[in-house]
């Protein structure tokens, strides 16, 4: 009796795991055909023109796309955001003025006409008809810029079957604008970046030493050579800046003492030519960035007491963005070995300040 | 002869003790290093046509005239930031995206203490000229030391970048998304995908495989598993760039903190991230992002990230509540356990009743059988 419902058991678990996958299987068909048709798409080949993109200017905007669901269609909406996200919130881009637009030409899908307009909302309308498979653009003239040229724009495109741009979207997508100054026109507070070097600067670069090189004294392999020198530096430009050191190791003549390429201690006995932008113990020299912003720093290969580091074209100050006045102090290591060949070492540092891309 | 040797000698030997014992001489009067300049200059102009501008410089220095020398160089990228590698060696090969063709700049220019000076510029496209991206820096360089063992010398630069509009070549790819952690004091810069410090921003990694800059727009929306959501609705404020072929890294802060400051005079305003005040947990970010230059196709970017954020207290009060939910099933257990021991006992003691009674049963059936 128990061996015919053991094997009964197994009939009626077969079946029924076979079952379930099946049912699982055609869900995930339904899942896959199903939902993709009845959702709306993405215009594809979306584009904007503008004709005049000079921050303020009244413009000719060309938006053209491609429309993809096979269905009758009847009105565009189009809408003017600071942001292309379609659920997202639509805030105006400052300046921007479609209320006097004209639409000028249209190729493509034809026969709309502008249903409504305001600052930046425009309802393209006609009677509902099938799509086909070409291109559409849409010129549409009298626009006003927006003022802003930092950042870009969007133009949100929603495609309905009804005649007012209301009702389910067909198809919808972003076209992204920006408007730029063809011809750097200054501002109110023009970007600007403020940068000084001597052997000693005030913290706003208007005092500088009389002197922009140091005298570090005679080679000795029983004591390191040292010397200082400071750099003050600060932007409004939002991008931040950088400062890079550029130039030789110290040289004699084809005798060059070693810079060294990773933070290392200070030896004495061993040729090395190093900097740091921080205060150090050993040997006492130096000290740390000073001016209340935190947004500029020193590099983090050159920010490390006691370890000095010197290789032409590193970063070894820089800002992510906006940055007051900082001022900088670099300390200068030499050490030699027994060997050195005598002779006057020289170098030239270039500090270079640069705005960020 | 022999003499004549030895006296030459001898005073070789004097000039070479003399440059080793000897500081190197001094200079006179000289340049000022104090300067202020445009940090970056942005034109679109149309193949055939030319921008005339003008570069402002002014002389900080009370005391001092700014003398400085001008020259164009090219430039490309460092790293996955926004640092310019200019390429300053007199004979570096001008690159395919070179501005200097078409930039005309002073070569020097000299400016008295505490004044200014604006110079004229112009950029002209060549008629035949295609669209693309052209940049390239204008370096001002102060006047080089005359004496001392470190010489010092200042210079700034000014990036130039020129759009020629048109049908351009744009491509744009999504290598990395999620928390970040920028370098501070003592750290690199890293994506996270757990951290135990309050991330404050997100950042996006794209890599530019167009013939053009490209700089992006679009948003970033992060969700915690209890509901909370944060927005960032401009993923590039400063309109950063991601210059030919670089793999450029793009942060945002979660939250920002705007205040206005006073810079040299002029009202500025700074942006620094600020705590959003997230929740310890997981975390769901999703970037939606547009690029596409003037009259070219709109393109979009979509992609999804997670992070954990669990902080190193919230890790501890977990701890306790974990011990304190292990020592509460355990004491459950053994009350438990210690009430069906009970349980079997009793039932034990019930069967040796039943059995008493049975066997007592049979015992008298027996005794019965006996009788028969």
């Amino acid at each position: 009796m128990q061996h015919k419902f053991f094997r009964f058991h197994i009939h009626v678990f077969t079946w029924r795991s076979v079952v379930s996958e099946d049912i699982i299987a055609l869900i995930l068909a339904l899942f896959i055909f199903i939902v993709p048709t009845s959702a709306a798409m993405r215009f594809q080949e979306r584009s904007l023109y503008i004709d005049d993109s000079q921050p303020g200017a009244t413009a000719s905007y060309t938006l053209s796309w491609r429309y993809m669901s096979p269905q009758p269609v009847g009105s565009v909406d189009i809408l003017f955001c600071n942001n292309p996200i379609p659920y997202e919130a639509c805030v105006k881009p400052a300046g921007l003025d479609a209320s006097n637009a004209v639409l000028s030409e249209q190729l493509g899908e034809i026969g709309f006409s502008i249903l409504s307009k305001s600052a930046n909302h425009i309802v393209l309308s006609r009677p509902p008809g099938m799509i086909s498979a070409i291109p559409a653009s849409y010129k549409f003239d009298n626009i006003i810029n927006p003022t802003g040229s930092t950042s870009a724009f969007a133009v949100r495109l929603r495609s309905h079957a009804s005649l007012n741009g209301t009702g389910p979207q067909i198809d919808f997508g972003s076209v992204r604008g920006q408007v730029t100054n063809g011809v750097g026109l200054e501002t109110q507070v023009p970007p600007m970046l403020i940068f000084c070097v001597a052997e000693e600067v005030s913290e706003g670069c208007t005092q500088t030493s009389e002197s922009n090189y140091t005298d570090m004294g005679q080679l000795n392999a029983r004591s390191t050579l040292l010397a200082q020198s400071q750099m003050a530096v600060g932007t409004n430009a939002s991008g931040g800046f950088v400062i890079t050191a550029n130039g030789s190791s110290m040289a004699a003549g084809t005798n060059v003492i070693d810079s060294i390429p990773t933070p290392t201690q200070s030896i004495q006995g061993v040729n090395q030519f190093g900097i740091n932008l921080v205060a150090n113990n050993t040997p006492v020299v130096g000290s740390d960035p000073e001016g209340e912003w935190a947004n500029a720093a020193a590099e983090i290969d050159y920010s490390i007491p006691n370890q000095y580091k010197y290789v032409s074209g590193d970063v070894i100050a820089y800002s992510p963005n906006v940055s007051l006045m900082k001022k900088f102090t670099v300390s200068y290591i030499v050490n030699s070995s027994p060997n050195l060949r005598a002779g006057v070492y020289t170098t030239t540092i270039s500090y270079i300040a640069s705005g960020r891309f | 002869m022999n003499r004549f040797k030895s006296i030459v000698l001898a005073a070789l030997a004097v000039l070479v003790g003399a440059a080793v014992v000897l500081p190197a001489q001094s200079a006179a009067a000289q340049s000022s290093a104090s300067l202020s300049i445009t940090p970056k200059k942005n034109y679109t102009i149309e193949s055939g046509k030319s921008a005339k501008d003008k570069l402002t410089i002014r002389n900080l220095d009370n005391e001092r005239a700014l003398e400085m020398t001008l020259r164009v160089v090219d430039f490309t990228y460092t790293d996955d930031g926004g640092t310019p590698k200019l390429m300053l060696a007199e004979d570096a090969p001008q690159t395919t995206w070179s501005a200097k063709p078409f930039l005309t700049v002073p070569k020097s220019v000299k400016i008295p203490p505490k004044s200014s000076k604006t110079l004229d510029m112009s950029v002209a496209i060549p008629k035949n000229q295609g669209a693309g991206s052209f940049y390239s820096a204008i370096v001002y360089s102060s006047g080089t030391s005359d004496g001392g063992n470190v010489g010092l010398n200042a210079s700034g630069v000014t990036l130039v970048f020129a759009n020629v509009p048109g049908e351009v070549k744009e491509g744009l790819k999504l290598e990395k998304f999620g928390a970040y952690v920028p370098k501070s004091n003592g750290t690199k810069s890293d994506y996270a995908s757990f951290t135990m410090k309050e991330p404050l921003n997100v950042a996006y990694t794209l890599k530019n495989e167009g013939n053009v800059t490209a700089a992006p727009a679009g948003s970033i929306t992060v969700k915690g598993v209890f509901g909370q959501e944060y927005e960032i609705t401009d993923v590039n404020p400063n309109a950063s760039l991601a210059l030919i072929g670089q793999t450029r890294t793009f942060t945002s802060c979660i939250k920002i903190k705007s205040q206005d400051v006073d810079f040299n005079g002029e009202r500025s305003e700074a942006k620094t991230c600020t705590s959003p005040g997230l929740w310890p947990g997981y975390y769901s970010a999703s970037l939606n992002m547009f690029y596409g230059q003037n009259g070219n196709n709109t393109k979009e970017i979509i992609g999804n990230s997670s992070f954990w954020y669990l902080p190193a207290w919230f890790l501890v009060v977990l701890l306790i509540v974990i011990v304190a939910i292990a020592l509460g099933i355990w004491r459950l257990v053994v009350v438990i356990r210690g009430g069906s021991r009970g349980n079997k006992r009793l039932q034990v003691m019930a069967d040796h009743i039943r059995l008493h009674r049975l066997l007592s049963t049979v015992f008298v059936q027996q005794d019965c059988w006996c009788k028969f």
